[in-house]
């Protein structure tokens, strides 16, 4: 609050002052969450959409658990794919995304464990921190394009499982990082040298010191992980070899086929239920507890 | 371990930037060299590739630039200027309707449970897929469309209205909603970290509101801006979902070009392309570099954090 606030000249300003006076916010914010809107507005288009007779038309209405059932149930979905004209199996996709972000959590998480907590602390950081969150700068397909090149043209590598599990490392390992330095960064070192006076040894000081206090960060990096591989698409473009990765598969099939769009809805409003649920434990473990430990 | 002893010199020289787990620093050089040799020398060596020739998945290494030459005769220019201007246009609107935003969010809003649930939804969509965000809006404006349905029983016109998708119109439109959160967050940080004793001294000695934003909070923000001019521009140059759902083929951009081109075993134009953009990228590196350089670099913005 300032002086000027209290003065008792503010409340004589003339209406169209005041107006002039609170327009500019009240316009940025107003615009602020209509983006917002235009963000979340076909998430829930998706939502309800899915649960409609006729999803193509855009129109809700006509309630139906049907594409539910087609997505969950294998054999029906092949039988919905032949009415349908296609063949929607989304088996073998889910459970290869999930199995990629699973082993991309726990990279991430060894990967952050490794370079976090020091990261803050050298004193040459910057062409470190630089190279670390490069893959940031650089648009998700070229990154993607960059490493097919080197890895099938320049030293002839075939691709598979491992080189999937590379690019969503390389895409994922950078918010992690990010989320961890945020902890790192905040980590009070005099209680390792604390620790080692009072004769703790090296492991001791990793499990009973370290690892405790940077628990934010580390389930942060493992969720950051988990969900950015999980929907990660630019780079498994080029990076796959035979199998497709969910949001692949999800993403040909429709651009294919106009009739798999009801699947599509269902199997993304799964998805997109379950990475918010998990974006919502995320914040909360990360972020929520966090206040409270370190006062 | 001969740690129970107490020595005062203990820490200098390496162990001064190293003050715990001496196998840090091994497992930190170890990771290092595995990130720099597999990651972004690759990444650097697309530039080497496209000064070479061949043909499928068989190069040899004689330098030349024809694979400039055939990209730019293809028409590449006219593409790259395309997703150029479109992602530039796209930016700048989303840091206009940013700045005021984030400058609320950071300096006015008191709030907290407005804050929390505004900085959620600022958070969640960087975990949805990209295509779930943006599917929908076939339906919505297609030829058959939620709007055109209305338009057409409203009666404002008289047959469907077609640019609303599959144009530079819906291409814009969808960029918008996806890459507001990258431009919020970096501002947001940025202002949040300028003091409120300098809003206040700037008010108590008489300058004007619009005076305090130009003078005082414009330059401090001035790294948020960068990084989310670059946090933002760059991605959506690339970007491989809204461009195909919401241009199809009438806006061809950066991704569907690279796609074709890898898709019809084009490796090394590709090559060329994404050079291109290598380079563009990296000149914005070095303008976030200098940028960031007053706050003492992006280290700099995370030992602010510390506080």
């Amino acid at each position: 609050m300032t002086i000027g606030n209290l003065s008792p000249t503010r409340f004589r300003l003339p209406f169209w002052q005041r107006l002039a006076d609170w327009a500019p916010t009240g316009i940025s914010i107003i615009f602020g969450y209509a983006v917002l809107f235009i963000l979340y507005f076909p998430i829930a288009m998706l939502m309800i959409l899915s649960f409609s007779g006729e999803p193509n038309t855009g129109i809700p209405g006509d309630w139906t658990l049907t594409w539910y059932e087609s997505v969950i149930f294998a054999d029906t979905a092949q039988r919905e794919g032949e009415a349908y004209g296609s063949n929607f199996r989304v088996g073998d996709p889910l459970l290869l995304s999930i199995m990629l972000a699973f082993i991309t959590a726990v990279a991430c998480v060894i990967a952050v464990l490794i370079v976090g907590p020091i990261l803050p602390r050298i004193k040459w950081r910057g062409p470190f921190l630089v190279g670390f969150l490069m893959p940031l700068m650089i648009p998700g397909i070229v990154g993607g394009v960059g490493l097919f090149m080197w890895y099938r043209l320049v030293i002839h590598v075939k691709m598979g499982i491992w080189s999937l599990v590379l690019a969503h490392f390389v895409w994922a390992f950078p918010f992690a990082l990010l989320a961890m330095l945020v902890v790192a960064s905040r980590f009070d070192t005099r209680l390792m040298e604390a620790a080692e006076d009072l004769g703790a040894k090296p492991w001791q000081r990793f499990w009973q010191i370290e690892i405790p206090i940077l628990k934010p960060g580390i389930y942060a990096a493992g969720f950051f992980g988990f969900l950015l591989s999980f929907n990660e698409l630019p780079f498994s473009i080029f990076m796959r070899s035979g199998q497709d990765t969910l949001p692949l598969y999800l993403w040909i099939q429709s651009g294919a086929h106009n009739t798999t769009v009801p699947l599509i809805f269902a199997m993304s409003t799964i998805v997109t239920v379950g990475s918010i649920g998990l974006t919502f434990l995320a914040i909360k473990l990360a972020f929520g507890g966090g206040k409270n430990d370190v006062k | 371990m001969t740690s129970a002893v107490y020595s005062p010199n203990k820490s200098s020289g390496l162990r001064d930037f190293i003050p715990h787990l001496p196998a840090g620093v091994w497992s930190l050089s170890g990771f290092s060299l595995l990130w720099f040799g597999g990651i972004v020398l690759p990444l650097l060596a697309i530039i080497l590739v496209s000064f070479l020739q061949g043909r499928g998945l068989n190069i040899n290494f004689d330098p030349t630039i024809k694979q400039y030459e055939r990209f730019f005769s293809y028409g590449g220019g006219d593409m790259l200027a395309r997703s150029v201007r479109i992602a530039g246009t796209v930016t700048i609107i989303e840091l206009l309707l940013a700045f005021p935003f984030a400058l609320w969010l950071a300096k006015g809003c008191k709030n907290n449970t407005v804050k929390l649930l505004t900085f959620t939804a600022l958070t969640v969509p960087f975990f949805l897929s990209p295509a779930a965000r943006v599917i929908v809006w076939r339906s919505v404006f297609g030829i058959n469309g939620v709007v055109n349905q209305v338009l057409l029983g409203a009666g404002i016109v008289d047959k469907p209205v077609l640019w609303l998708i599959f144009s530079e119109f819906s291409v814009h439109f969808g960029f918008i909603g996806a890459f507001f959160p990258t431009m919020v967050w970096p501002i947001f940080l940025s202002i949040s970290l300028i003091d409120n004793d300098y809003l206040e001294a700037s008010g108590d000695l008489g300058a004007s509101r619009l005076r305090t934003l130009l003078h005082i909070i414009f330059p401090l923000a001035l790294p948020g801006i960068v990084a989310g001019f670059v946090f933002t521009f760059i991605p959506m140059l690339g970007d491989a979902v809204v461009s195909s759902y919401m241009g199809g083929n009438n806006v061809l951009m950066l991704a569907a070009q690279v796609q074709s081109l890898i898709g019809v075993s084009n490796f090394l134009v590709a090559a060329a392309l994404a050079a291109v953009v290598l380079a563009i990228m990296l000149a914005f590196q070095v303008l976030l570099w200098f940028a960031l350089k007053p706050v003492g670099g992006l280290a700099g913005v995370f030992a602010s954090l510390r506080r």
